[in-house]
């Protein structure tokens, strides 16, 4: 029922693991190379091999299933981008277009954001902030956030069952409702759930004025090294291909 | 030790003494080392002196306060709400929204971790308590895939960890089963052996009578009793029900049989089966039969597969293609959906419009403006028509779901869990809604591990187990027998381990 | 109590992560429409529009300064961490001052402030498109015969749609602010949550 917006929850050791911070410079190196021009002449060589990384972590940490999409992702798009598909015409030349032009450049993104996603816990990913200095201010609502992105969604679900039971319907009773009747009952049972998470958290005492702990340990090990110095390489190798 | 001198509080900003919660002039004291339970019915402000203790009013409640409340000879006024939860814990009723983590290992360590403590300690507390409560089998899991009573069995942990000199508890027994309940009961034994001071409010009062030490009865702000166990062990069902508290002992439950009509119509529901992809079924009914015009309870375990089975005889799940008879019609899923209703456990979920009267005119076939004021005044909400139906109280709402499902003409009725949380009084008004839909042409069932209201309307009993029926007996005086025996095995067995 | 002390405390902090989760779950809802690729561009009215309600409810709690600004960066952060690219983080840090600026000139209690505070705000999605448009020579680095893709995608999305979805995302936000307004009058007062 519950889709976890973090379903790395529990802690799950197995495989290779990387510090968050690795994760969080491969996500944001990835974003920058298929997002804007940086890469610049060497691009085309850059991406794919960096999007590579995430698909390769994903066989290591052993999550099967999203291994496997993401390889067959990977090959399929790369696979469009370099064929000449120039002859086709009309809706499906639009669709091929949309793959290469839009998907192409998401795909990778998306991959490397499972691959975060599914391998950290909501403790490690915030250990990760405050090693990085970054304020209670931001860490505190980023934990909030995941733990109360699931418990929204179920709410969701309920709503939905209880509107099915009435008949409310697009194309049914009251279509024009639709959205109304559905966002409100939901905004109201968060905020009253949001209040009393909030009532329970100060409980237990946080917002003190003393700096917190973590008993979540995060460090740097051999893998996070490799990777580092992957993307180090890459960023050298579009500065090189610029200046030639 | 806790002290209260002369408080008073409301919520209102305007000091007057109105609404629901407020206290009047209250004197308490409480030794450390006491467990006293604060009785009394929703309303009455048993909620409010949890908080005053735990320190959210004044600081997260806004309100109006005078006196003083000494907590081990501090006064709660000169310390913040950070100071006075380092030397208190508290367990809420609702298990859904008392974490902050998601995962149990970061929940047990949360409190610590936000004092600042070195890791290492924080750690070997964890082991500790893990052993004490053996929860070890919650240990690295995530809070969503736990069940109501796994999760407060470690928000009880969590505040062991923490290990205050204070535990709070406001109504934790309201969302559980019995199973769970007896699992609470252990950790309160825990503290109490530790010689932790425990504050309980409460209006379940049966899992308590054995650990608690005095009972206050509170009435309208007020203190106005205070009994031991053994004084209300004497009182007669009578005599609790006029105070409004629940049953203490078994001899203290109503042990008439309701009257049961023999009707020949039943609902027969043949080939309900439902499994998540790739794990065992979580329901698996070839054949049964719910009687018409009369009032059937579902009862079972938690995981034993209620709630799956109410959403497919709604219509809910796709995946289950079983399907309903009666009188020769058969209802498939579709046709269910349109037949029944279900008053949610969280009524809020199912209440969209801005009005109550709007409430019940969208639900109708042909929308009559008499006809849902004539519903509305049968179940005595005509004159909050104009309200909004989130303001309404609970079982106002209910009352209002229940409207819907009658101008809708829906014959299938459920009721998921109506009374998780009430007081005897609202236990009973629910009892009456329940009774009040039911007729010969409706079938009512109650999905509910609340013995009392079962006790006070169903006349027919389905037991789910694992997903199947594994009994289903009229309420009779010999069903009563039954049905009271597999409420208070639980309790049997948990005092057979500790002895 | 809160009016003496206008630094942020946990309560505050716990509010903007539950209202950033329930405007990411409706968020989330509405993106669903994106994957069919003409609706891709259609989200940039549809998310100010109808996260504008949620958005609304929000700044009835926004009583300080901050409020809104870590809102929206933190909304920006998960456009990362979804995939959106780093475009939103800029946009959301930008629009997310000026909105909590504007909040605050109205001393967090004035409803037209509340309205054009929504409206700036709403500018934050604009980020998730830039990268859409900007970069044309992504395709240059592709192999010779991407040209012909370049050019078609130059054609599917003009540089002056940019713009055109630059203003559209602010209308659809001031749309959405003044319907929200309407439920704040018509649900959630009546309600007492707001």
């Amino acid at each position: 029922m519950t889709d976890d917006i973090m379903p790395g929850a529990v802690h799950d050791r197995k495989g290779v693991v990387l510090d968050p911070r690795t994760k969080l410079l491969l996500l944001l190196m990835i974003s920058v190379f298929s997002w804007s021009s940086i890469g610049g002449r060497a691009g085309w060589i850059i991406l794919p091999v960096i999007t590579l990384i995430p698909v390769i972590l994903l066989y290591f940490s052993r999550k099967w299933k999203g291994a496997v999409i993401s390889t067959l992702l990977f090959l399929a798009v790369n696979l469009i981008s370099y064929t000449d598909l120039n002859k086709l015409s009309g809706g499906v030349y639009y669709i091929i277009l949309m793959i290469v032009g839009i998907f192409g450049r998401l795909m990778p993104c998306i991959i490397m954001a499972y691959y975060l996603v599914y391998t950290t816990t909501v403790s490690e990913f915030v250990a990760a902030m405050e090693k990085m200095h970054v304020s209670e201010k931001i860490t505190i609502p980023f934990s909030v956030i995941f733990r109360f992105f699931p418990t929204v969604r179920e709410q969701m679900h309920f709503i939905k069952d209880a509107m099915d039971m009435r008949g409310i319907k697009i194309g049914g009773k009251h279509s024009s409702k639709y959205i109304e009747y559905r966002l409100i009952p939901l905004m109201i049972c968060s905020v009253k759930t949001g209040d009393e998470l909030s009532a329970a958290s100060l409980t237990r005492c946080l917002g003190g004025s003393v700096r917190r702990t973590n008993i979540c340990k995060i460090g740097f090990g051999f893998p996070d090294y490799v990777i580092i110095l992957i993307l180090i390489a890459s960023v050298a190798a579009s500065v090189i291909v610029r200046l030639v | 030790m806790i002290e209260f001198k002369n408080v008073s509080f409301s919520y209102s900003n305007d000091g007057s003494a109105n609404g629901g919660g407020c206290l009047k002039n209250i004197d308490l004291k409480i030794n450390k080392g006491e467990a006293v339970v604060l009785s009394g019915e929703s309303g009455c402000g048993k909620t409010t002196i949890t908080r005053l203790i735990n320190g959210l009013i004044p600081y997260y409640y806004e309100g109006t306060l005078t006196g003083d409340i000494i907590i081990n000879g501090k006064n709660s006024r000169d310390m913040s709400l950070y100071d006075i939860s380092k030397n208190t814990g508290s367990v809420f009723q609702n298990p859904r929204s008392q974490f902050f983590n998601v995962d149990t290992d970061s929940e047990l360590a949360f409190s610590c971790e936000n004092q600042g403590m070195p890791v290492e300690e924080i750690k070997r507390r964890i082991k500790e308590t893990v052993e004490l409560f053996g929860i070890q089998r919650l240990m690295h899991r995530s809070i969503f895939d736990m069940s109501g009573g796994e999760k407060q069995i470690i928000a009880c942990a969590a505040v062991s960890v923490a290990d205050p000199d204070i535990i709070v508890l406001d109504e934790p027994s309201s969302n559980l089963d019995m199973r769970a309940t007896a699992e609470l009961k252990k950790c309160i034994r825990i503290w109490k052996s530790q010689k932790k001071t425990i504050i309980i409010a409460e209006h379940r009062l049966r899992y308590l009578s054995d650990i608690a030490d005095r009972v206050f009865y509170i009435r309208e702000g007020r203190i106005e009793n205070s009994f031991t166990f053994d004084e209300l062990r004497e009182k007669s069902f009578e005599e609790l029900k006029s105070l409004g508290l629940r049953p203490v002992t078994d001899d203290q439950f109503k042990k008439a049989g309701n009257a049961v009509s023999e009707s020949q119509n039943g609902l027969t529901l043949k080939n309900f089966a439902f499994a998540y992809k790739r794990s065992a079924p979580v329901l698996k009914i070839e054949e049964c039969s719910i009687p018409f015009g009369q009032i059937t309870a579902v009862i079972g375990n938690n995981g034993a597969g209620k709630s799956t089975f109410s959403r497919c005889l709604c219509g809910l799940v796709k995946k289950c293609k079983g399907i309903a008879e009666y009188n020769d019609n058969t209802l498939k899923r579709r046709d269910r959906l349109k037949k029944s209703f279900m008053v949610m456990q969280d009524v809020n979920n199912q209440l969209f419009t801005e009005s109550v009267l709007d409430e019940v005119m969208i639900s109708m076939e042909e929308e009559k403006n008499d006809k849902a004021i004539e519903i509305l005044r049968s179940l005595d909400l005509e004159e909050l028509s104009d309200r909004h139906p989130a303001s309404l109280s609970g079982g106002q709402k209910q009352r209002c779901a229940i409207a819907c499902a009658i101008a809708s003409n829906k014959e299938i009725m459920i009721f998921d869990e109506p009374t998780s949380g009430l007081d005897l009084r609202h236990m009973y008004e629910v009892a009456d809604n329940i009774r009040f839909v039911n007729s010969d042409d409706r079938c009512i069932i109650v999905v509910s591990h609340d013995l009392e209201l079962i006790l006070s309307c169903c006349t027919y009993v389905v037991r789910l187990e694992k997903g199947e029926v594994i009994e289903h007996y009229p309420l009779d005086s010999n069903g009563i027998g039954r049905l009271v025996d597999f409420f208070e095995e639980p309790f049997r067995s948990s005092s057979k381990d500790v002895s | 109590m809160s009016n003496e002390n206008n630094k942020l405390n946990g309560k505050d902090l716990i509010n903007i992560g539950v209202f950033a989760a329930i405007y990411m779950v409706i968020m989330v809802a509405i993106s669903m429409l994106g994957f069919i690729p003409i609706f891709m561009i259609l989200l940039d009215v549809l998310v100010p529009l109808i996260c504008a309600i949620p958005f609304m409810l929000f700044l009835t709690r926004a009583k300080k300064f901050g409020m809104i600004w870590i809102f929206t960066i933190l909304i920006g952060l998960l456009q990362l961490l979804t995939g959106m690219g780093p475009y939103a983080i800029i946009t959301s840090f930008v629009f997310g001052l000026l909105a909590d600026l504007i909040a605050k000139s109205g001393k967090y209690q004035s409803r037209s402030k509340a309205i054009l505070a929504t409206t700036v705000f709403s500018g934050w999605v604009w980020g998730d498109f830039i990268p859409m448009f900007v970069n044309k020579n992504y395709f240059d680095s592709l192999s010779n015969y991407a040209d012909g893709y370049a050019e078609s995608l130059k054609k599917l999305c003009p540089p002056w749609m940019l713009i055109v979805l630059f203003f559209a995302a602010f209308i659809a936000g001031f749309i959405g602010a003044l319907i929200g307004q309407k439920v704040l009058k018509k649900h959630f007062e009546k309600a007492g949550i707001a």
